[in-house]
């Protein structure tokens, strides 16, 4: 017992001025330890357990595993086990291969996700043709070409960036960015004969850049971190070789890093298919596969935010679109497992 | 001979000579044609050279006449010698020069006869003494190639940045007319289309403030796992991996998992706890992330001194490592807050409401929701008024879209300058 007090008051350090109570609660803490440490450890796995439930939770409610019941003897909702009853008129190879997506039809619902799939990849790869040079531009000029105040600025400028919320990004889109699309592209269907104006503002050209804007933030952080963790000495090497800086980015950096940098593009890929409230405004939200850049599309999550709240709950079209969900959490958990594991592969690199 | 330090011309080593002078011109150094001009230059070579031997490499450009200005234009023709290299007989070019100035002036002559090098009346004859370290036009067009390079990494970053500081400006300016006291305090009327945003505003303090409530404590104590407890073995691989894999997953998949586990099966209906509980899951990987970081740059030696007094490792890092590291974890915390914030996606259908009826004075004016309760949003607002309120005045969309943005970028901000003075203030 001794030995334990001695133990606290070493470990509480100053906390001699402080008094009783603080020496209490120094010794109720250290008591808890075994408690603290499991709940620490309870604690530490709580993404491996989250990450499993959110993947559990949406495919039950896509398999419709349970229903909500009114027990009569308690008056509440209940949560009941029901089986699994397969959604009327849904096949595998229709649901990725049709165009028609008319879930709410009465008599005969059309399941086809091929549209939404196809708005989703012109929005994301759009995006990504603006937001790939630009984010890496400033990934090299925040990380090679400038330095104190400036770049002190330029990070936090685009940390900035990367807090507004995609709502406000979305109504960006449709009160700025729509109106200047349509009156540019009547102010070029005058000066090239032949050429389409837009006749709505919110289109995958629209999406694509407000997406950009969005997914600039994480390419120009995770690019400049594996700029940055480029040794010095490849820099100097480089140097008393006589290269010029520009030399060095594109003839050392961008080969010693290119990992780092392949994955800074693939969480902006993610970025980009996840969002959902400025590609729901942005898109113009038409099922069709876009041809062209001015023409509305639809991407699978602004589906899902709109249909969500007008399906019937355990209905067919409600488990579509969790099973939706599904695909989505599908397709974002490959893009991030693909850059970690590019990540990872710098880092054995660098070790070696 | 001078000795330059620097790498520019200098100058005091450079000696002009102007072929076929016009008549006005007075320069002692001019000649009437370029025959004479040469011969000229030996002479005034000799006479240097009387005193001392040429031993440098010397830069001979013939330059077209500039009347009026005394500034040097940019040379039509260069020709190099170097006495470097005895016996050398190159072509006069950078890399293959000539041996000495003789010969480079008679070859200069021969060109000027067969008409490669054309010289008009006025024109002028540079000879540059050149140091070991000037710029050559090798050099010279690196750094020109890198100067472009710099311009246009500079343009990249700028036109993210520039249209945002528009955008800004844009909105602020359009909602000017709603931006007064009033309309943060006054609840919404008459179906949205009047009053001010005191209840999404409220709604989403109190949806940040529980969800922080629920994810701080686990988001914490799971950094501290991974940074103080996890080995470096396949288990924290794979944490590390739902961590990231978390951070990734769109927000709404969030909201499907939140209808799912806590609309549904946890029972708890569209409500106020629903919402938050399902802003906690999404917001938990970058605290666990901002945390972690944050320990890591406690010194491993403040832990083992902490030990070698004979601590345990619990001891350790509630006395030194927390206290230590907890102006990083507050300011992760606080981003995370302002993420919180300014989603909309995850309470979509786990307990945002379009509309709620507050009271405008009291008790209820201040704590207008319970936990299950719907609850109003600002970046819900936002949004139904711009879907499903039709005649919803301008300056109202404007003005909730710039409080939302206000918001979010002040707590940024806040984060940021808080980071930004606990560096400044650090011991180690």
């Amino acid at each position: 017992m001794t030995l334990q007090t001695s133990q606290s008051e070493i470990a509480s350090g100053g906390s001699k001025s402080s008094g009783g109570l603080s020496q209490l609660l120094n010794r109720i803490s250290d008591k808890l330890e075994p408690v603290i440490e499991w709940t620490i450890w309870f604690c530490g796995w709580s993404s491996i357990i989250f990450v499993a439930a959110i993947f559990l939770f949406v495919a039950i409610e896509a398999g419709g595993f349970f229903e909500q019941v009114l027990d009569e003897e308690t008056n509440k909702l209940e949560y009941r086990w029901k089986g699994f009853e397969p959604i009327k008129g849904f096949t595998f190879k229709e649901f990725f291969t049709s165009i028609n997506w008319r879930p709410d039809r009465y008599d005969k619902p059309e399941y086809g996700i091929l549209a939404l799939l196809v708005g989703t990849g012109a929005v994301t790869i759009g995006s990504m043709i603006l937001a790939v040079p630009l984010g890496l531009g400033a990934a090299v000029f925040i990380s090679e070409f400038c330095t104190g105040r400036v770049k002190e600025t330029l990070k936090i400028v685009i940390e900035l960036l990367a807090a507004i919320p995609s709502i406000v990004w979305g109504f960006i889109g449709v009160v700025v960015l729509g109106p200047l699309i349509v009156s540019a592209t009547h102010q070029l269907s005058h000066i090239i004969p032949g050429f389409q104006p837009a006749f709505v503002g919110v289109n995958v050209l629209n999406a694509s850049i407000i997406l950009a804007l969005m997914s600039v933030p994480v390419i120009v952080s995770v690019g400049e971190d594996s700029l940055k963790a480029v040794p010095d000495s490849y820099r100097e090497a480089a140097l008393s070789l006589g290269a010029s800086r520009w030399e060095i980015v594109y003839r050392v950096l961008f080969p010693a890093a290119k990992n780092g940098l392949l994955a800074a593009v693939l969480l902006g890929v993610g970025r980009a298919i996840g969002e959902t409230m400025a590609v729901l405004l942005c898109t113009g939200h038409a099922v069709n596969i876009p041809t062209k850049l001015t023409d509305p599309a639809r991407t699978l999550t602004a589906t899902i935010a709109s249909e969500l709240g007008e399906a019937v709950r355990g209905g067919d079209h409600y488990r579509i679109l969790f099973f939706i969900g599904v695909v989505l959490f599908a397709i974002t958990f490959v893009v991030n497992l693909v850059a970690d594991l590019v990540v990872k592969g710098i880092k054995g690199q660098d070790n070696a | 001979m001078p000795k330059h330090d620097n790498l520019r011309f200098d100058a005091s080593s450079v000696r002009s000579f102007v072929v076929c002078a016009n008549a006005g011109d007075d320069s002692e150094n001019a000649f009437p044609t370029f025959e004479k001009a040469i011969e000229g230059i030996v002479a005034a070579c000799s006479q240097d050279d009387a005193h001392e031997p040429v031993v440098e490499r010397i830069e001979i450009s013939v330059q077209e006449s500039v009347s009026g200005s005394s500034k040097r234009k940019k040379p039509s023709r260069h020709f190099y010698y170097d006495t470097h290299l005895l016996g050398a007989c190159g072509n006069g070019t950078e890399r293959d020069p000539w041996p000495d100035i003789t010969s480079s002036l008679n070859s200069m002559g021969e060109m000027y006869r067969q008409g490669e090098l054309a010289a008009k009346p006025g024109d002028l004859i540079w000879l540059d003494r050149r140091e070991v370290f000037t710029a050559t036009e090798h050099e010279k067009k690196k750094q020109r190639s890198e100067t472009i390079a710099k311009i246009t990494f500079l343009m990249m970053s700028l036109s993210l940045v520039a249209p945002l500081v528009l955008i800004l400006s844009y909105l602020l300016y359009k909602a000017m007319p709603a931006l007064t006291m009033g309309f943060l305090t006054e609840n919404p009327r008459d179906f949205m289309t009047a009053g001010g945003i005191w209840a999404p505003l409220i709604g989403t303090f109190f949806l940040v403030f529980i969800s922080l409530m629920i994810v701080a404590p686990i988001g914490i104590l799971a950094g501290v796992y991974l940074n103080e407890y996890a080995r470096d073995n396949w288990l924290t691989r794979l944490i590390n991996l739902a961590v990231v894999n978390l951070a990734g997953v769109p927000s709404i998949v969030h909201a499907l998992f939140g209808v799912g586990a806590f609309v549904l099966f946890a029972n708890l209906g569209e409500s106020l706890i629903a919402a938050s509980c399902t802003l906690a899951v999404m917001t938990l990987p970058v605290i666990i992330t901002s945390t972690r970081e944050a320990l890591a740059a406690v010194p491993m030696s403040f832990r083992e001194a902490c030990w070698n007094m004979g601590a345990s490792k619990w001891q350790t890092i509630r006395t030194i490592v927390l206290p230590n590291s907890i102006s990083g974890i507050l300011t992760g915390v606080i981003l995370q807050v302002a993420r919180a914030a300014g989603e909309t996606a995850p309470i979509l259908f786990t307990g945002a409401a379009f509309f709620m009826n507050v009271a405008d004075e009291g008790w209820g004016y201040y704590f207008p929701y319970s936990l299950t309760d719907k609850v109003m949003a600002l970046s819900m607002h936002l949004f139904t008024l711009m879907t499903q309120v039709n005649n919803a005045p301008e300056h109202l969309v404007y003005g909730t879209a710039v409080v939302l943005i206000g918001l979010v970028l002040a707590v940024n901000s806040f984060s940021i300058a808080l980071r930004v003075y606990l560096r400044s203030r650090k011991k180690w």
